[in-house]
């Protein structure tokens, strides 16, 4: 410095006033990072599609996995895959949510001596793992959840190479077990029946949920409602009847509900099969089985008998079994979780031999042959028997994947004691759950979207599992953790393992096919065996077709009702199966009793007030929800909520960690086994008495009373027939449609005029779609308290109506009276978006034109231009736009969730209006795709959210310009019953609704229909 | 990033002035350093040689000597002023972590921007070339271009699998889906944009001067700025077209 002159000084002065000037006049400076190699298939800005399996439960359906930059911000079902068509439930879409969940555990993890979890390095890991199995000497066990067939196989030759006695155990909660069983005693063929309804007229579902939880329900959904396609004939004659005691989903969508009493359905299923048995061999058709055998099996079962103990009329059952002798593929269903009672085994093969007198066997109902069945979960008995190993101390090592049994299990079965005995438990969680809680070790797998894998939910369809995510955290393949510990035992166990890693394996067991179009195509997919000849064997008359013996304990049954979004409570900590209402209650976040009006009037309660229900095995409290759609005799509490551990799971979120959010049902029961040994969940009985205390619900919508508002409508076939005689709109509430004409809602140049065709008769209330366009437009979850205030942000909603209601104009602020009661089926779901109204309400009122009308129809949303003085919503007859109250831009998504924002929809910030645009960001991407191939968008071509995870395909999108369009075809071929929500206010929408059909009787509940 | 109201125009006239003349002033100072010559000049590196070449061919006189490692065509001398321009903190733009000269790829040798922006004719965004396509090239050329610091850092990010962290210089507001597709496929030039970006070592946003409104440029980037062309070539003015 000392020899710095005058030139160097000029020279620095110079370039320091430049670097100055040059730095003040820059912005925050963002970086760019490319790839290193980028990838062939990678295009940045352009999503990478892969095919893969959801493993949320055992239906297996296919994915596409959309990729941005190498990173998935979106699953959506694969059109190949034979299980679920393109389609995916709401728990398929919100799966996604576990690789970016904030709770994740970022690496392994080894239980302190103050029994926190601290961190451990895999080598570290592998070695204690080792050391701990090989002093265990055998002493060890596992317990699975639906892990594949490949990592399942796997598992099983380590825990050999162990000399583990008893092996693994599959277990998952609902197991279904009475299914295999009952097979093996109607037909002696120890195998699950899959039910293939595609074209079945007439199922009679005796409380299976196929439209929510049981079996395959995206599979199961899209066959009852491709078979009731109104437009043909023979789907105006297919008939569904749901027997159970409460008005479920599926209920709802049925077209005749029998409130008969819980644990009565196999003597009901037994008195049609009397009927029918006799329908069938009077017209001179085969019976399934020797008719001297059927008649001896059925001869107790007279109609006024079952009618006595099922409370069904004897009429209806006549009735009903001449009509499903007549069925040209008739289907009978046997009880799903919530009647799984101590004697299932007996009611599922009471349904089977209904299934088998009318000639259901073979064609809706396939018995699979035993060799080539698929792995089935472990009977509960079985279950137990591990339990008892573990208490005995017969379990050193147990190691845990899935299942969360201590959630899952019923407390009087001990797992939480038997845990406590067991020396070394290892768990292989990704998330946290109250088994992993429990866990001495942690090694975390690779999520789903991480891992590779595969599924064989049935025999024909083996489905590959391919990772598109690079792991986010220091987490490894439960295969891979499995290889290195058995390496790292020595010679002895790594000479009975197979060499390389998982990825090799899983490529040797699928030797044999092109590995490589398997990926592309998602699997190997053959047509499903149709099985081999079965008639009712001579066993199925030893079976005792008695009704259950409840647990006593009080004047309620406890119906355990599997959750459509929860499942069995593996969904409880994704955000967005929380915030998605019930389909049935629409209650969000919480838990609740459902319980008659009549039963609630006794106990002295209304809506809201906390209840405490008490079995001989456990006490919960919790809000009565009262409701016309229950039997009188029950208390139904869905499965799923109570979980003290995980972020949404619990009240971690809200700063309450450890506290329980919400009831767990399975906390009431007895842990006890049907007659074959598979799991029984109605089973108790419970008292239940006003607590005094009062809860406010978290309830999107608060009556199902839609007070003569014509927003959910619905016709009888007999109208249906009618108005289309008298030339499209003999009905009065549809006379909107005619003179509206969607060209004048879009400039006369553009071809486009965006519109939907959303038919009310396919809609099953499933709720898929709000949770995919939440996920696809980026929309944030609020949580239960502001739930509560009213500031849900979903775009998409289903609204829940049942009858017409009443207009009760001018009668004050007073509640309207719900209108469900038992026996009623006209249950309206009606999805309720943005409108893109051609004369909408929104646009006039906007200041600063933040939203306005596109040339090709919609309502557009500036979100940068919008200045939130929410006129617009104040303005919006259908409720549809949802103001940010508080900031959820990106820095305020919870790490690493941000990472699966969808890159090509704005984060809105706060202060500002959001809205359903018909996903515009799929219609630009479509566009340019057009452009570049010099063409008009094609129909088809762009798909929205909502749209493309619909298992029933109810929602129709395209341009109404365009009379050949799907979406014009569809308004035009079902003209009779096309239209506009809210048409008396002349908004001109650009979604046409298709009015339920009601095949049933003259639907009740008054007023128009 | 908020949106720039027309004072900001004139802080980045002010910028600029003020950097320019600061410039100035340190050239000054490099003229002055030429003056101070008499003995042997022995070149350092190639560049050097290249330099001392030139100077020897200004002013005969001059003693010169170049050791025959340095006596190479490679890298040229236009390679090495661009390299040495794009690594200048005095002239306007953040120095690149490599010192990439866009002149001297686009501009000299005329490598078509779409070979390293890929991207730009069939998605959203340009794309920047992964360090894969730098080498692609420069794992061919000769080692004496290693003098380069930035061809060095180049060849560590490839030895070690890790990606250059360039600074974005065109930045959009995240309101705003831009598609690079259908403007390259609309035959729009690149640098009716993007400015003269075949003759920028270092590559900066340019005023906009075919666009003069109020004797100002209009502001790159501005909604403003994107309409003007839209309105002249009857491009699509719908809101949704670009925000949603």
């Amino acid at each position: 410095m000392a020899e710095l002159d005058r030139r160097d000084f000029l020279k620095l002065v110079g370039v320091s006033a430049g670097g100055a000037a040059a730095a003040g006049c820059s912005d925050h400076v963002e970086k760019l990072i490319p790839y290193v190699v980028q990838p062939e298939e990678i295009t940045p800005g352009v999503a990478v599609v892969y095919a893969s399996t959801c493993l949320e439960c055992p239906a297996g359906c296919g994915l596409h996995v959309r990729t941005r930059e190498s990173r998935p911000i979106k699953l959506e079902g694969n059109p190949e895959h034979p299980v679920n068509r393109g389609a995916l439930c709401a728990r398929g879409q919100a799966a996604i949510g576990r690789s970016y969940h904030p709770d994740r555990y970022t690496g392994p993890r080894l239980r302190g001596a103050g029994g926190a979890l601290e961190p451990i390095s895999w080598e570290q890991a592998t070695a204690l793992l080792a050391e701990k199995l090989g002093a265990a000497a055998g002493r060890v066990r596992a317990i699975s959840g639906a892990i594949g067939p490949t990592l399942g196989s796997l598992f099983d030759r380590f825990l050999a190479a162990q000399g583990s006695s008893g092996g693994r155990l599959y277990y998952e909660s609902f197991g279904f077990e009475a299914l295999r069983e009952a097979s093996r005693a109607v037909f002696g063929v120890g195998a699950r029946p899959i039910f293939d309804l595609e074209g079945a007229d007439f199922v009679i579902d005796f409380g299976a949920d196929p439209l929510e939880s049981w079996l395959s329900p995206v599979e199961h959904a899209r066959q009852i409602e491709a078979t009731r396609e109104v437009t043909a004939q023979a789907g105006r004659d297919a008939r569904l009847v749901y027997v159970g005691p409460r008005l479920s989903l599926t209920a709802g969508n049925a077209d005749e509900w029998l409130p008969a009493k819980p644990g009565s359905e196999g003597v009901l299923a037994l008195g049609i099969a009397r009927v029918a048995l006799r329908a069938v061999r009077a017209a001179g058709r085969p019976v399934g089985g020797d008719p001297a055998l059927l008649e001896g099996i059925l001869a107790g079962f007279d109609a006024e008998s079952v009618a006595s103990r099922t409370g069904v009329p004897a009429e209806t059952i006549e009735r009903i079994g001449r009509a499903f002798a007549q069925a040209k593929r008739p289907a009978a269903l046997p009880p799903g979780v919530a009647l799984t009672s101590r004697r299932a085994t007996a009611t599922t093969a009471a349904v089977l031999i209904l299934d088998a007198v009318v000639g259901a066997i073979g064609q809706t109902v396939l018995l699979p042959a035993e060799a080539s069945a698929t792995p089935e979960p472990a009977s509960f008995r079985d279950v137990l028997k591990l339990i008892d190993a573990m208490k005995s101390g017969d379990v050193a090592v147990l190691l845990l994947h899935g299942g969360n049994p201590v959630y899952s299990l019923p407390p009087g079965a001990g797992f939480v004691e038997a845990l406590d005995r067991v020396g070394f438990v290892v768990s292989f969680a990704s998330l946290p759950d109250e088994t992993s809680e429990k866990a001495h070790l942690i090694l975390p797998d690779n999520t789903p979207l991480e891992s590779w894998g595969d599924l064989a939910p049935r025999p024909g369809v083996r489905s590959l599992v391919q990772p598109t995510l690079r792991p986010l955290y220091d987490t490894q393949a439960l295969g891979d953790t499995l290889l290195q510990v058995g390496r790292a035992q020595g010679d002895s166990v790594a000479a009975q393992l197979p060499a390389g890693s998982f990825r090799t394996v899983l490529e040797a067991a699928w030797a044999g096919t092109d590995f490589r179009a398997a990926l592309g195509r998602g699997g190997v997919f053959e047509t499903t065996p149709r099985g081999g000849a079965v008639s009712v064997a001579a066993s199925a008359a030893r079976i005792d077709f008695k009704e259950p013996q409840f647990e006593d304990g009080g004047p309620y049954l406890v119906v355990p009702v599997p959750s459509a979004l929860l499942y069995d409570g593996r969904g409880a900590n994704l955000s967005w199966l929380q915030e998605t209402p019930d389909p049935v209650t629409k209650v969000a976040w919480q838990s609740w009793a459902e319980i008659s009006h009549e039963a609630a009037k006794a106990l002295g309660v209304g809506h809201g007030d906390v209840l405490a229900v008490e079995t001989g095995f456990g006490r919960v409290e919790v809000p009565a929800f009262p409701r016309g759609g229950i039997r009188d005799d029950v208390i139904a509490i869905a499965i799923g909520q109570g979980h003290q551990v995980g972020l949404y799971a619990s009240h971690a979120a809200e700063g309450r960690a450890g506290e329980a959010r919400g009831v767990n049902v399975i906390s009431l029961l007895p842990p006890l086994t049907d007659e074959t040994g598979g799991r029984a969940w109605l089973t108790a009985r419970a008292t239940v008495s006003a607590t005094g205390k009062h809860a406010r619900m978290a309830q999107l919508q608060h009556t199902d009373n839609q007070r003569g508002r014509q927003l959910a409508e619905a016709v009888t076939l007999a109208s249906l027939t009618h108005g289309e005689d008298a030339a499209h709109g003999g009905h009065a509430s549809h006379e909107i449609r005619r003179p509206y004409d969607p060209v004048n809602d879009s400039t006369p140049e553009s071809p486009y005029r965006w519109g939907m065709a959303i038919d009310l008769d396919r809609c099953t209330g499933c709720s898929a779609c709000m949770v995919a366009c939440s996920i696809e437009n980026n929309v944030p979850q609020v949580g239960e308290d502001l739930v509560l205030r009213g500031r849900s942000m979903s775009w998409l909603r289903i609204e829940r109506y049942v009858g017409a209601g009443e207009p009760e104009w001018g009668t004050g602020r007073k509640r309207p009276e719900d209108h469900e009661k038992l026996g009623l089926v006209d249950v309206r779901n009606l999805p309720m978006l943005c409108q893109q109204c051609g004369a909408a309400p929104c646009e006039p009122v906007c200041p600063v034109l933040a939203t306005y009308h596109t040339p090709e129809g919609l309502n557009g949303m500036i979100y940068n231009r919008c200045i939130g003085t929410r006129y617009c919503s104040n303005n919006c007859p259908y409720k549809v736009r949802r103001f940010n109250y508080f900031d959820y831009q990106i820095e305020s998504w919870p790490e690493p969730m941000r990472l699966m924002l969808n890159p090509d929809v704005s984060v809105r910030g706060q202060g500002v209006m959001e809205k359903c645009t018909f996903c515009v960001q799929r219609i630009e991407t479509a566009r340019q795709g057009a452009k570049n191939a010099g063409s008009q968008i094609a129909d088809g071509a762009v798909t929205p959210a909502c749209v493309q995870t619909c298992p029933t395909h109810a929602i129709e999108f395209g341009n109404l310009k365009d009379p050949k369009s799907a979406v014009s075809r569809r308004a035009e071929e079902n003209g009779a019953r096309a239209y506009h929500a809210l048409h008396m206010l002349n908004t001109r929408p650009g979604i046409s609704y298709l009015a339920k059909v009601n095949r049933g009787d003259e639907p009740e509940g008054g007023g128009h229909v | 990033m908020s949106p720039r109201f027309s004072p900001s125009r004139l802080a980045f006239l002010v910028c600029l002035l003020v950097a320019i003349a600061g410039g100035a002033v340190g050239l000054v100072g490099l003229f002055a350093d030429r003056a101070v010559a008499g003995e042997t000049l022995i070149a350092g590196s190639v560049c050097e040689a290249h330099e001392l070449r030139a100077l020897q061919a200004e002013d005969p006189s001059l003693q010169i000597q170049i050791p025959p490692e340095f006596d190479s065509p490679w890298p040229s001398r236009e390679a090495c002023q661009s390299h040495a321009a794009a690594e200048d903190e005095s002239t306007p733009g953040p120095v690149q972590p490599i010192q990439f000269s866009h002149k001297h790829h686009a501009g000299l040798y005329q490598i078509d921007c779409q070979y390293c922006h890929s991207g730009t004719d069939r998605s959203p965004s340009a794309g920047v070339p992964s360090v894969g396509v730098c080498m692609g090239c420069h794992k061919q050329f000769p080692a004496s271009y290693d003098e380069f610091a930035g061809i060095r850092t180049l060849k560590e990010h490839a030895a070690a699998e890790t990606p250059i962290e360039w600074l974005q210089i065109y930045r959009l507001p995240e309101y705003v889906q831009f598609q690079h597709q259908a403007h390259v496929r609309k035959g729009i030039a690149c640098q009716s944009c993007h400015g003269p970006v075949e003759s920028m070592d270092k590559v900066i946003v340019t005023p906009d001067t075919k666009w003069w409104p109020w004797l100002l440029p209009t502001q790159k980037l501005e909604m403003g700025w994107c309409i003007q062309c839209h309105r002249a070539n009857g491009a699509s003015q719908d809101c949704v077209t670009c925000h949603y």
